[in-house]
């Protein structure tokens, strides 16, 4: 067995895996606080890239794009949470999962119909060039390809990691948003003021949505197929546990590797391309056998 | 009143200890249940009472401990089986079925005497519509014993609390249970709902000869119709017996008054 | 407001458990059926069955499935394309292979062969909850996406994806080729339709059955509370495992269905997520846990386009709008009625149903 091979798809995955992940902060984010699954999530990221892209299209400067960008996505996530969730914010978390869904087909047929179904790219700047290992640090030997988006993407996701962490832990937002995601009652009890807090969250997302839209839309371009690939960020967060930002790393790492690993050393056997999707879907439902709350996520105990 | 010296133990509690995540709620506790009595289960809040009620019908697995039950010694049961053996119950914030109406909430306590299986149900055809027409019957006169006629086809939802926790009592009934397990049934009640509900307690337990567990915080009601008192406190028993000799032990005095101890 | 509802009495508890306990709603249902058979089979136009009637229908009965698990029983499952395609390529594979297999034998089959797909994807709800169990629909939906391409036996070896059922395959009775109701005549418009409203007539009967039977009280509290219905007795597990068999089943029917009555092709392609989507809509706008509300849902996320379409032909001249629009339209109308109705009538259509009903009984008095 070729092991540099295997090292070059494993790490490929690994880091393929962390844009899975960035879809998925988005989603733990609202869950965490809201309890709400966001389906829309996916759209909201195609809507970012879209705005972002057809600003640099008519010549606007990168980075005023990206800050126009981000405003129309925070007025979006706090007009979203204005219209549709708080409306619904006594109902049962079915109904504002449906909202969701409702919502993401009407986020779509908007795109769909300002935008047309054009494949518009992203150019970010960043090298899509692979880097050598063996070249670069032939000291260790190993004779394997890693690209460098992949690996400015994972930098990148790491330090909206370290920022949301430290938003939480650190200040008194991130603390009112922890005391929400515990329990909503309570929160209100002790004078959080929940509304603010959820259009905090949504808007942050909406952030989140922008930089995970952009690296996606280099990656892959700005088309609709993008919310079919966003659709993997589904398994991701189902591994890591709905509410856990660290879990939808893990989960992404795994999701990424599962899924290089099984295109390459599975596929074959079982005749056929495009087992991506539901592989992936595989892999979480046999975590959640084993966890069926996720790796990290929080167990519901039931009271009678 | 009983006395426990010629009674058979219809359920028997050994030395159960139950705790969540290092928290001791129930720590060595031991009783008897006596065939055909009331027997309730007092103490101040948080003593632990409810996760009694919850081991003994398996929705809770004590860490030790067994449970004894019409004979039968189990280290951990499970709902289910506490059903189907004849352990009915209700719990304090009432887990009726919300979506359905107080009829088909009754009904479904006797779902385990129903054998036809869904192609019948389906077709409308063997056992099912004279199944359904038979256990009708049985729980039509669950519901004109506890006064619910006019609100039969009334969903629960829309009741008010004392109904509702009629119905449920009814849901209770419904599957015949040799043991009702009743947690806090007259909480949040007005007195007449309250006399209504210990006339229905005694009757059922006269007439159909069912054991009855309670939990309850109403001491008159509880002297009233109790046959064996039980008192906990911080997961521990600290009393036991007939109800006049439990009321006057001074430890559980202490407990109810506050007395640090 | 027609007639008069209050002050029927019924004498036995047989009576007042059936389907339709007022003597005008049985007659208006035999009418009404009678209509749809005689009436509806003579005077329609070949556009009003192929375009209308049989796929309301089949999508009616995909829905009412999709509510079985969902609406009924609380599970969430978005493999309903999924399960309709593993029943449009059994029927297929039937009727191809077996020379004495009619149309209604394999819808049945198809459709048990749905459910036991359905109980393999539904055994993970024994131990997932929530939201957590999506993953297990939506990877049945991805692999029936994936193994009927990735295998080509499922189409006989068809090279364009895409088999065209022929009209031999239109077998409904054992000996019908010398009479009038032979194989042209089920294959025609007119014969598709009365074989969708035969079934969906019958599945429709068979899920209000069940739904007024042990069964539905069984589906219905393990919704509304699954350790309560432990703790009554309910075999939880199992009640969860048959709402998923018999809602696949109802998918994998309608999915044979639609190639055989509606479409007349068979196409993986059809069977995606989108599709699942739709039906899920339907569920939600037309009410969860309610039969009518189904094919309530059914009729309006079906028809809408087709309004607009034909409405702005008749209103502004033909093709005046142009069908990117339309299908934009239709999903931002779609979204905001769901959102809307999920905030304002959460029961969906039927529920605005009833309400409307009881509002015309009492009419003109108000509320």
């Amino acid at each position: 067995m070729d092991y540099a091979f295997f090292i070059e798809v494993l790490v490929g995955g690994l880091l393929s895996g962390i844009m899975y992940s960035l879809v998925a902060i988005g989603f733990v984010l609202i869950y965490k606080s809201s309890g709400v699954f966001n389906f829309a999530q996916g759209t909201m990221l195609l809507l970012a890239a879209l705005t972002f892209v057809s600003l640099t299209e008519r010549m606007v400067n990168f980075w005023v794009a990206f800050a126009i960008t981000l405003m129309i996505m925070v007025v979006l996530g706090i007009i979203i949470e204005r219209t549709v969730m708080r409306p619904l914010a006594n109902q049962s978390l079915l109904s504002l999962f449906m909202a969701t869904v409702g919502l993401n087909y009407f986020l779509e047929g908007l795109a769909q119909g300002v935008w047309d179904s054009a494949v518009h790219g992203v150019n970010l700047g960043i090298s899509n060039d692979p880097i050598f290992l063996i070249d670069k640090f032939p000291a260790m030997g190993l004779d394997i390809i890693i690209s460098y988006f992949d690996m400015a993407a994972a930098g990148i996701a790491g330090l909206m990691i370290l920022g949301l962490s430290l938003f939480f832990t650190f200040t008194r937002t991130g603390l009112s948003l922890r005391a929400v995601s515990d329990d909503h009652l309570a929160a209100m009890a002790v004078g959080i003021p929940l509304s603010r807090i959820w259009a905090i969250v949504w808007a942050v997302t909406g952030v989140i949505c922008l930089i995970a839209g952009l690296l996606w839309g280099d990656r892959v371009s700005v088309s609709f197929t993008l919310t079919s690939a966003v659709l993997k960020g589904l398994p991701v967060i189902l591994i890591g546990g709905l509410t856990s930002i660290p879990g939808a790393i893990v989960g992404g790492l795994i999701i990424g590797a599962s899924e290089k690993l099984g295109e390459i050393y599975v596929a074959e056997w079982i005749g056929g391309q495009g087992i991506e999707h539901w592989w992936a879907y595989t892999t979480a439902l046999l975590f959640l056998m084993v966890r069926p709350t996720g790796i990290f996520g929080e167990k519901e105990i039931e009271r009678v | 009143m009983n006395s426990p010296d010629n009674k058979k133990s219809i359920l028997v509690l050994k030395d159960i200890s139950l705790s969540f995540k290092g928290v001791k709620a129930i720590t060595d506790i031991s009783f008897n249940v006596y065939e055909g009595e009331i027997c309730s289960v007092i103490g101040p809040n948080g003593a632990g009472k409810s996760s009694m009620l919850n081991v003994i019908n398996g929705v809770y697995i004590p860490q030790e401990g067994t449970i004894t039950f019409d004979g039968k010694e189990f280290t951990k049961m499970k709902p289910h089986s506490a059903a189907v053996m004849g352990i009915g119950r209700t719990f304090q914030n009432i887990a009726l079925f919300s979506g359905m109406s107080v009829l088909d909430n009754i009904m479904s306590g006797r779902n385990l005497m129903m054998k036809a299986n869904f192609w019948e149900h389906a077709l409308n055809i063997g056992r099912a519509e004279k199944e359904e027409l038979e256990h009708r019957q049985a729980v039509e006169e669950i519901i004109e014993f506890l006064g619910l006629q006019s609100i039969r086809k009334t969903p629960v939802a829309s009741l008010a609390y004392g109904l509702q926790k009629r119905v449920e009592l009814g849901r209770a009934l419904a599957a015949k249970p040799k043991m009702l397990l009743l947690d806090e049934p007259m909480a949040g009640m007005t007195m007449e709902e309250k006399l209504d509900m210990s006339c229905f307690i005694q009757e059922i337990n006269r007439n159909y000869g069912t054991t009855i567990v309670l939990i309850e915080h109403d001491m008159g009601v509880v002297m009233d119709i109790s046959d064996h008192v039980v008192v906990l406190d911080y997961g521990k028993k600290i009393g036991d017996g007939a109800p006049d000799e439990v009321m006057n032990n001074q430890d559980v005095i202490d407990a109810y008054l506050g007395v640090s101890h | 407001m027609f007639y008069r509802e209050a002050g029927k009495l019924v004498g036995s508890f047989g009576k007042d458990r059936r389907m339709l306990p007022l003597l005008e709603d049985r007659w208006l249902a035999v009418l009404f059926v009678a209509f749809m058979y005689f009436v509806v089979t003579a005077l329609a136009s070949d556009y009003m069955f192929t375009a209308i009637l049989i796929p309301i229908m089949v999508l009616g009965v995909a829905t009412l499935g999709l509510n079985i698990a969902v609406g009924y029983t609380g599970q969430l499952s978005l493999g309903t394309a999924g399960f309709m395609c593993f029943g449009a390529f059994s029927a297929f594979n039937l009727i191809l292979r077996i020379d004495w297999m009619t149309i209604p034998l394999a819808f049945f089959l198809s459709g048990m062969i749905a459910g036991g797909v359905g109980i393999i994807f539904g055994l993970p709800s024994l131990r997932i909850k929530g939201f957590y169990l999506i993953v297990s629909t939506l990877a049945a939906q991805f692999f029936a996406e994936w193994v009927f391409n990735a295998y080509p036996w499922f189409l006989n070896y068809t090279s364009s994806g895409v088999v065209s059922l022929p009209m031999h395959h239109y077998r409904v009775f054992p000996g019908q080729e010398n009479t009038p109701f032979n194989a042209a005549f089920w294959n025609s418009s007119q014969g598709r339709y009365l074989v969708t409203l035969t079934v969906t007539i019958l599945l429709v009967l068979a899920c209000k059955n069940l739904v007024r039977s042990n069964t539905g009280r069984n589906w219905m509290a393990v919704r509304d509370m699954d350790i309560a219905a432990k703790v009554i007795g309910i075999p939880v597990a199992k009640t969860k495992l048959m709402a998923f068999f018999i809602s696949t089943f109802y998918c994998g029917v309608a999915g044979a269905m639609y190639c055989y009555c509606y479409i007349g092709n068979l196409d993986f392609m059809i069977f995606n997520l989108r599709r699942s989507f739709l039906v899920m809509f339907m569920v939600i706008v037309g009410g969860l846990g309610s039969i009518l509300g189904s094919f309530l849902g059914a009729i309006f996320v079906y028809a809408w386009p087709i309004v607009i379409t034909r409405g702005s032909d008749f209103i502004f001249g033909g093709g005046a709008i142009d069908t990117a629009f339309i299908e934009n339209n239709s999903k931002i109308v779609v979204g905001t009625i769901i959102i809307v109705l999920l905030i304002r009538e959460p029961g969906g259509f039927a529920a605005l149903w009833a309400s409307s009903k009881q509002k015309l009984r009492v009419w003109p008095f108000a509320q």
